[in-house]
């Protein structure tokens, strides 16, 4: 695929604002930093007024004074916050329907020229779902504050509730931008800069309660740990920035006014790897498996996702995650798939991984009484799904199978519908663990006992939210782990259907064996099954603690986000037809090589 | 006053919603003859209003009660107990006008293999080639007849138990999903409605439950889950080892293959009459076991059968009549539908494994029936051993015992939920189920001894009742098959006989003319059977009698499928095995 470069060389903000088709197509990034913008600036408007020298004239300054009604109603972050999330979704929503690629140019002084960033649909079928958990995340913490209103007479603690709010929020819009920038990388550097731009508001985010103990203790570990594996991801990438000479993803031929330049990307590099480029892939692994909570790199989550609040976890569970397999897909698929007959260098050892990983995720969440550490291993378990997916894709050039790509197309097809579900079911039950800590504490299995009782429809939903986890149809998690498991069959079987159907033999044993990944995966979820049925069975069957028998809170934003999480949750999973063909077209693009 | 006025204000409330579920009920029910008139002379998508209906009443009825302050629920029982029945009883109608022939003249006799009535297509998740796909042949229909009359018998015989406002819509929920299970002829819809009938059926037993409930919900749901995970990886497989057809995905199917179990059925048979194996004799293999595995957990047979005794003694009465009566039969319905007609040089290859488990569930049922205290244990138990006669006749590779063990699927679905529904009582007005507890039942409660007896001879086998007409067609077609072997399940109905009759004699009778009651239990609370249950009961019992008399009003459909399938599907088969032997 070949597209016209006006100019060749050109800074790349000359280029965002000279071209007005790049600037609408970067709107969503664009509404993310206004609203950060907004952020710092509204809370801060005030009746304060500036005299001009030597006179006794004073105009109105707007910041600072005594700040006005509304910017310090400490509702108003998050206000701002959800409309930036609500516009930055649709813009998101409205150009994946106009379907327009656009690739965003760098040239330096240097001839060389990279491409930075590409506005596709796989970039932003992801900003949609970061925007969307973002935002689910915002709606539940409005009910978090105070409900009343501060006073006229502003007290300090409204003040500092609107200043912590407002810090919240920021960084919450921030992680949304380094989101957006992984999504939208072709070069692993950007992608790098993206992620520690969000994963750094999300080491805050995490330590944000500062007053507890969990919290600061959870982010304090997740941060060492994933300042870490951030290091050790970077080395990695520049140890294949030595190997290679530049780190871009794909390849790409442009015509310019100066001629065609060609862009020699890493995809299909590995053909001919030597031991430096296979240490590189090792160690970028190590940082992206961090991100996706893989073992062995997962021992910080838990902490982390019981210290934060139950939002933030739902954030990290979700869209962190969702993150780091774009960081994964990118590195597996597109760079080190060879092009040749065998199968991927890292087939076996992902193989490995992902089945560890599923297992001591669901293995450890048997053994926990803490709801949230008991949903931060089972993320840990759905990374193992989802890396079992992956891992099936490297046998794609294995024998005969006449249309490899396709079956890749479907596993990453697979793994983002998988991704877009988790935000409803997976947010949706850290979004009612939620509701607990506003009524006194989610942090024990017995705080969820007598829910139905006290709530049936916060229960019911719960309960809807555990079988999708667990994959009982008709729900979504049904839905997307069937897509896993039907990506992993199709590559293990290949084109067995055709060599049948025209007389050549095809036996059972004849199948990759990439086929026990799958079941691999169905035993894990009949393991799983059994701590997500506890928390049903505790809900419905033990009685409320003696201390905890009135009726939840009324949380109205909190309850609006769960339910239309638990709506996702069976609307996605009775009718995910338009999800399906959406995220496959996004994979089409995945593979589209420019 | 202000009691007064809060009275009125309750009374006021509840009246609304009762006028609500009447006008809605109306509402529905007007509204179906016109959707009739409208398709009149096309009667194909009647199956969906049977699916959708008690889902949608269920959903419905839930979230109106639970949305009732405190207080207000427990008044909701009743409307929302009273409207269940309704729903049920209209899907009742509806499926036996299907049996009768009021809509229309419906043939069931002369189907050939791969032909169903009411077959009816449409779309559903069209990127992955799922749709609604939905038809009856003379295998699913008798299942779906008998769900439909199970479930409105078990909301009349368990009327007066106090069980709160979410019980009957859970029973709905559950007819839906069960409808939905033998109504599908797409796969995946057939998986889903699978696991749907798991939930309805894992808080039955968890809220209304004896003392382990937790315990034998948990496992209950834990068994059937992780069989059906494996047949559900059996499914995948088969999917994706179709040939992707171009016209699929120029319709804008993205793999190209679709979940048709008539598609699939043809292939199969196509092969077979080529006289060739389709997919491959190893692939057969492998994909049989995997599909069998998730039927056998359901059924179940004895090396996986040890989650029934245990779901049955805590379930809740309405539970355990649904369970043995329905549920049980979606196991050998799956088998029926899936691994026996796909697979059947699989079912060759494997038919001495099936004819020892078969033998082991019947046998070892039985003994362990013999050493049970337990009423409700003993009763499930014989549920294992009459399973293991299902499996028998499938083993027979017989026509007859095709038909044989369909007959028997049903003859099970009615005569095991009334003993169930006597085990309930029992407990409901003895407090106890512990056999010789109690003796001269029959003196003190003459009703409950009277239908407990006819139920238990009903289930030994006993002529002219339905069971036997089941029984005495296996042991023919195991008989034509394995020969003298058929002596083995023939004697091992004497030790059902011998079970049953023991109980009956320490239970019913015994006693010397005194009545003697269990511990701690006045002899003025010795109550017989309520009205209610007595109707059950008695519907029940009519019906065992009718099938046991009549059989042929059922068995005719049921011994057309069988030869159907037989002869056009295994035909070609034995020819190939006889042939290349």
């Amino acid at each position: 695929m070949t597209s016209h470069v006006d100019e060749g060389s050109q800074a790349v903000w000359q280029q965002l604002f000279s071209d007005s088709q790049t600037l609408s197509a970067l709107m969503p990034e664009f509404v993310m930093l206004m609203g950060i913008i907004a952020l710092i600036v509204v809370p801060n408007l005030g009746k304060a007024m500036i005299r001009l020298p030597l006179t006794k004239i004073r105009i109105p300054w707007f910041f600072g004074g005594q700040r006005f009604k509304t910017t310090s109603d400490p509702r108003i972050p998050a206000i701002i916050s959800i409309a930036t999330l609500l516009i930055a979704t649709i813009l998101a929503l409205a150009s994946l329907m106009g379907n327009a690629t656009r690739w965003i140019l760098y040239s330096g002084e240097s001839t060389e020229m990279i491409v930075l960033l590409k506005v596709d649909g796989f970039a932003r079928v992801f900003e949609i779902l970061f925007f969307g958990a973002l935002m689910l995340a915002a709606v539940a913490t409005v009910s978090r504050m105070p409900a009343s209103k501060p006073s006229k007479n502003l007290s300090v603690k409204a003040l500092i509730n609107n200043r912590r709010q407002v810090d919240f929020h920021i960084l919450l819009l921030m992680s949304g931008l380094g989101m957006a920038i992984v999504a939208l990388a072709q070069d692993l550097f950007m992608l790098f800069l993206g992620l520690e731009l969000a994963s750094l508001a999300i080491y805050v985010l995490v330590a944000f309660h500062k007053e507890s103990k969990a919290g600061t203790e959870g982010g304090v570990k997740y941060f060492i740990v994933g300042a870490t594996a951030s290091a050790i991801g970077l080395y990695g990438m520049s140890l294949l920035y030595i190997w290679h000479g530049n780190l871009q993803i794909s390849s790409h031929v442009f015509s310019a006014d100066s001629g065609v330049i060609v862009i020699q990307g890493l995809d299909r590099a590995f053909e001919n790897a030597d031991s430096l480029a296979y240490i590189a892939l090792g160690m970028m692994l190590v940082g992206f498996g961090f991100k996706v909570s893989a073992v062995p790199f997962h021992f910080a989550a838990p902490d982390a996702y019981s210290g934060a609040s139950s939002p933030i976890a739902g954030v990290l569970a979700t869209a962190s995650k969702a993150m780091g397999f774009i960081g994964l897909m990118r590195v597996l698929l597109l760079i080190s798939l060879p092009e040749g007959d065998g199968s991927a260098a890292w087939l076996i050892c992902l193989a490995t991984l992902s089945v560890i990983t599923m297992t001591w995720g669901n293995l450890a969440a048997l053994g926990s009484d803490n709801p949230k550490r008991m949903l931060a291993y089972s993320s840990v378990a759905h990374a193992g799904y989802m890396m079992a997916a992956l891992t099936a894709v490297g046998a794609w050039r294995w024998g005969h199978i006449s249309a490899p790509e396709e079956a890749a197309t479907w596993v990453v097809t697979a793994i983002m519908f998988h991704l877009v579900v988790l935000v409803t079911f997976k947010l949706g039950a850290f979004l009612v663990l939620a509701l607990l800590e506003l009524d006194g504490g989610a942090s024990r299995s017995g705080s969820l006992s007598g829910l139905a009782r006290r709530d049936p429809v916060i229960a019911a939903s719960m309960f809807i939210f555990m079988m999708a986890l667990a994959g009982v149809p008709p729900l979504a998690g049904f839905m997307s782990k069937f897509m896993l498991i039907a990506g992993i069959v199709n590559v293990a079987a290949g084109d067995a259907g055709s060599l049948m159907s025209s007389g050549g033999i095809t036996a059972f044993w004849d199948l990759h064996w990439v086929w026990w990944l799958a079941l691999a995966v169905f035993i894990n979820s009949a393991i799983s099954l059994f701590y997500y049925l506890r928390i049903g069975v505790i809900m419905f069957f033990e009685e409320a603690e003696s201390d905890r028998r009135k009726p939840l809170p009324r949380a109205w934003f909190l309850r609006l986000a769960i339910w239309s999480c638990a709506l996702g949750t069976f609307a996605f999973g009775v009718a995910g037809d338009h999800l399906i063909i959406l995220c496959n077209n996004a994979a089409e693009s995945f593979f589209a090589l420019s | 006053m202000s009691e007064n006025s809060s009275k009125k204000a309750i009374f006021e409330r509840e009246f609304s919603i009762v006028a609500t579920l009447v006008v809605g009920a109306g509402a529905l029910l007007l509204s179906f003859p016109l959707f009739f008139e409208e398709a009149v002379g096309e009667i194909d998508w009647i199956t969906i209003p049977m699916v959708a209906f008690p889902i949608l009443a269920s959903i419905i009825l839930l979230a109106l009660a639970s949305q009732q302050p405190r207080g207000m629920k427990e008044n909701m029982a009743f409307p929302v107990k009273a409207a269940s029945l309704g729903f049920s009883l209209f899907i009742l109608a509806i499926s036996s006008a299907l049996f009768f022939g009021w809509l229309g003249s419906i043939d069931w006799t002369t189907l050939k293999i791969n032909e169903y009535n009411m077959n009816h297509e449409y779309t559903w998740i069209n990127s992955l080639g799922i749709s609604w796909h939905v038809g009856l042949d003379g295998l699913s229909f008798p299942m779906l007849w008998l769900t439909t009359l199970i479930i409105p018998i078990t909301m009349i015989t368990t009327w007066e138990e106090n069980s709160g406002w979410y019980h009957h819509p859970l029973l709905l929920l559950m007819e839906g999903a069960l409808i939905g299970v033998f109504v599908a002829l797409d796969l995946f819809m057939f998986y889903v409605f699978w696991e749907l009938t798991l939930i309805p059926m894992f808080f039955l037993i968890l809220k209304w439950g004896g003392k382990d409930r937790r315990y034998a919900a948990q496992k209950f749901f834990l068994y059937t889950f992780t069989a059906s995970v494996i047949m559900l990886l059996g499914i995948v497989t088969l999917y994706f080892l179709q040939d992707p057809s171009q016209y699929l995905i120029d319709r804008g199917v993205l793999t190209g293959r679709t979940f048709s179990m008539i598609d699939m059925t043809n292939n199969a048979q196509m092969a077979a009459n080529d006289g060739s194996v389709w997919l491959g004799e190893s692939m057969q293999n492998a994909l049989f076991l995997m599909l069998m595995l998730g039927f056998l957990v359901k059924l179940p047979a004895v090396p996986f059968h040890t989650w029934l005794p245990d779901a049955h003694v805590q379930a809740p009465t309405s539970g355990s009549m649904v369970l043995a009566g329905v549920m049980l039969k979606m196991g050998a319905y799956g088998m029926f539908r899936l691994p026996l007609t796909l697979f059947p040089h699989a079912l060759a290859e494997y038919q001495y494994l099936l004819l020892a488990i078969g033998m082991i569930s019947l046998v070892y049922g039985s003994i362990v029936c013999l050493g049970q205290t337990n009423l409700k244990r003993m009763v499930a138990y014989s549920s294992v051993s009459h399973m293991g006669i299902v499996i028998l006749g499938i083993a027979s590779m017989q026509p007859l015992g095709f038909a044989g063990a369909i007959f028997m699927m049903f003859a099970h679905g009615i005569i095991s939920p009334m003993l169930f529904s006597v085990c309930g009582s029992f407990k409901h007005h003895y407090h106890t189920l512990e056999i010789g507890s109690t003796r001269g039942l029959a003196k003190a409660s003459p009703f409950l001894g009277g239908y407990m007896m006819f139920s238990w001879m009903a289930s030994l086998g006993l002529p002219l009742l339905a069971g036997f007409v089941a029984e005495i067609t296996v042991l023919v077609a195991v008989w034509m098959t394995f020969g003298w072997w058929v002596l083995l399940p023939a004697l091992v109905l004497v030790i059902t006989a011998g079970y049953y009759l023991w109980s009956m004699q320490r239970t019913i009778f015994e006693g010397s003319g005194d009545v003697v009651l269990p511990e701690g239990m006045a002899a003025e609370d010795a109550r017989d059977l309520s009205p209610w249950e007595n109707i059950g009961n008695l519907l029940m019992a009519l019906l065992i009698v009718l099938f046991g008399v009549l059989p042929w009003i059922i068995w005719d459909m049921m011994s057309a499928y069988a030869n159907a399938h037989f002869y056009f599907n295994m035909g070609g088969l034995l020819n190939l095995v006889a042939g290349g032997a």
